[in-house]
């Protein structure tokens, strides 16, 4: 039963990573006033990149990108997607903080060992960038693992429908807007698109990647989009629950089906509202970035832990 | 176009998939580099056709040569095209490619193209408008669909005989041959 979840959840997660790039390129397009490529589009380019010949640049080149793609797949299975969860019981949000660094570090070894320029240069900012956001998000779960006096994720979810969403709960609204504040960054989106800046460093640590490379990288990236948002819509979106209206069906298959819906309904409005901040911003340089993050969310999200501690 | 005709996914995805997802190198040697941000942008916007700017060549499979070809340009040209995976269309803009166009007598500039890289379509005129870049890529399916966009197989085969056109220009050439 737990592979079939498993199965499930990689599927349901890669159909919505690609959806998610076709949305953001078809949103993007209509905010130009162009009519765009169609939704689909990610897949066809997708199948190219399988069916072109590919360079290989050695061994560790292979691993890096198989590395980031199973870190990943793996952090989908602990997440819980409504009521679909496969490894959500057990583990909880550390483990989900630790693997959420192996796909950064996969892509690391990758383009260090493709030698280019290009990608040193992008890999490095994106540690860089990795650094500064994940020092937030520690601390946004620190808030959210002593409010809720849990670990597990899955039990995360369950208080929240019970009592009231984290967003809504005037304790955990600064931890929430300090996550609003590091998504773009964690998204690789403008303002913080400067690890895959493609006209300034050549599409940074994908340079060398081409045929399948690029194809598993695609993949990849369409992961860590979903990733990102199912994190938020969990820890401050209740999940898969729509104020207790669906609650006499849960358990059964339709409960699941409904808050599955639910789920992907919360994070497609999550997404739209990051490529909007996509489309109108230009990029930060480097520096500005980690200056912005370390300074604007990390002292929200600080102010957010101190007021949770002094009132529990 | 075909692009929603699942049978023909199924049958041939390799060719349906080149077809739409042409991923351009923009290689702005002459005055032709002016009509592409048009033709990108909102006025003709070819990212419908899923055609867009790719940022490095090993992205790309359609190189699109705007304008004169220099000796120095050349040069990169054909490392260029080298670095693209295959399979790679290669398709000539403007009539300075084709015959040097105006630059016919020039001491520093190369007359025909296809001479030194394979090329797998000319748009001509000088300049060729926007919408000249989407009848060329109208045809470059066609081109596709019958197998005869082989551009990188000539190359392959006759490599000799492109190095050699190459090393007359430059005498020796600073990398080694990419075909034994």
């Amino acid at each position: 039963m737990n592979i079939l979840l498993m199965i499930l959840s990689a599927i349901i997660s890669l159909v919505t990573g690609m959806f998610f790039l076709g949305l953001a390129r078809k949103i993007m397009a209509m905010i130009h006033w162009r009519y765009g490529p169609p939704i689909y589009q990610p897949l066809i380019d997708v199948i190219r990149y399988f069916h072109q010949r590919a360079v290989s640049h050695g061994f560790i080149f292979d691993l890096g990108i198989i590395i980031s793609l199973i870190g990943s797949l793996l952090v989908v299975f602990f997440l819980p997607l409504g009521n679909i969860s496969s490894f959500s019981n057990s583990g909880g949000l550390l483990v989900i903080l630790y693997i959420l660094i192996l796909s950064p570090l996969g892509l690391a070894l990758s383009s260090g060992e493709s030698a280019n320029p290009n990608a040193s240069i992008g890999i490095s900012r994106k540690l860089i960038l990795t650094l500064s956001y994940e020092f937030v998000l520690i601390i946004i779960l620190l808030s959210l693992m002593s409010q809720y006096q849990t670990i597990s994720l899955q039990e995360i979810v369950m208080l929240q429908a019970r009592k009231v969403w984290s967003f809504a709960s005037w304790k955990l609204i600064l931890p929430g807007i300090a996550y609003l504040l590091i998504l773009p960054a964690m998204l690789g989106f403008r303002p913080f698109e400067i690890a895959g800046a493609s006209q300034e460093i050549s599409a940074g640590p994908s340079v060398e990647f081409g045929g399948k490379y690029l194809a598993l990288n695609t993949i990849n990236h369409g992961l860590l989009h979903f990733i990102t948002i199912a994190l938020f819509v969990n820890l401050f979106l209740g999940g898969g629950d729509l104020f207790g209206i669906f609650d006499s069906i849960s358990g059964t298959f339709w409960g699941s089906f409904v808050s599955l819906i639910i789920f992907l309904i919360k994070m497609i409005l999550i997404f739209v509202i990051s490529v909007f901040i996509n489309a109108v911003f230009p990029r930060l340089r480097l520096e500005q970035a980690t200056k912005y993050i370390l300074y604007y969310p990390l002292s929200i999200a600080i102010v957010g832990l101190i007021i949770v501690v002094a009132i529990n | 176009m075909d692009r929603n005709q699942i049978g023909k996914w199924l049958r041939s995805p390799q060719k349906m998939s080149n077809k739409y997802s042409l991923h351009a190198v923009y290689f702005c040697t002459g005055c032709g580099i002016i009509e592409i941000p048009p033709s990108i942008t909102t006025r003709w916007d070819a990212e419908r056709f899923g055609i867009i700017p790719a940022p490095n060549p090993r992205q790309a499979n359609l190189f699109l040569i705007t304008g004169y070809v220099s000796l120095k340009t050349l040069k990169a040209i054909i490392r260029t095209y080298e670095q693209m995976l295959e399979p790679k269309y290669t398709v000539g803009f403007g009539s300075c490619p084709i015959n040097g166009g105006m630059y016919w007598d020039s001491y520093n500039t190369i007359k025909k193209l296809d001479k030194y890289i394979p090329i797998d379509g000319w748009i001509a005129g000088c300049m060729p408008r926007p919408e000249a870049i989407f009848v060329a890529v109208t045809h470059l399916w066609t081109l596709i669909e019958k197998d005869m966009a082989t551009g990188y197989i000539k190359y392959r085969k006759n490599y000799k005989q492109y190095r050699a056109n190459q090393e007359k220009i430059y005498g020796s050439l600073d990398w080694p041959p990419l075909y034994k």
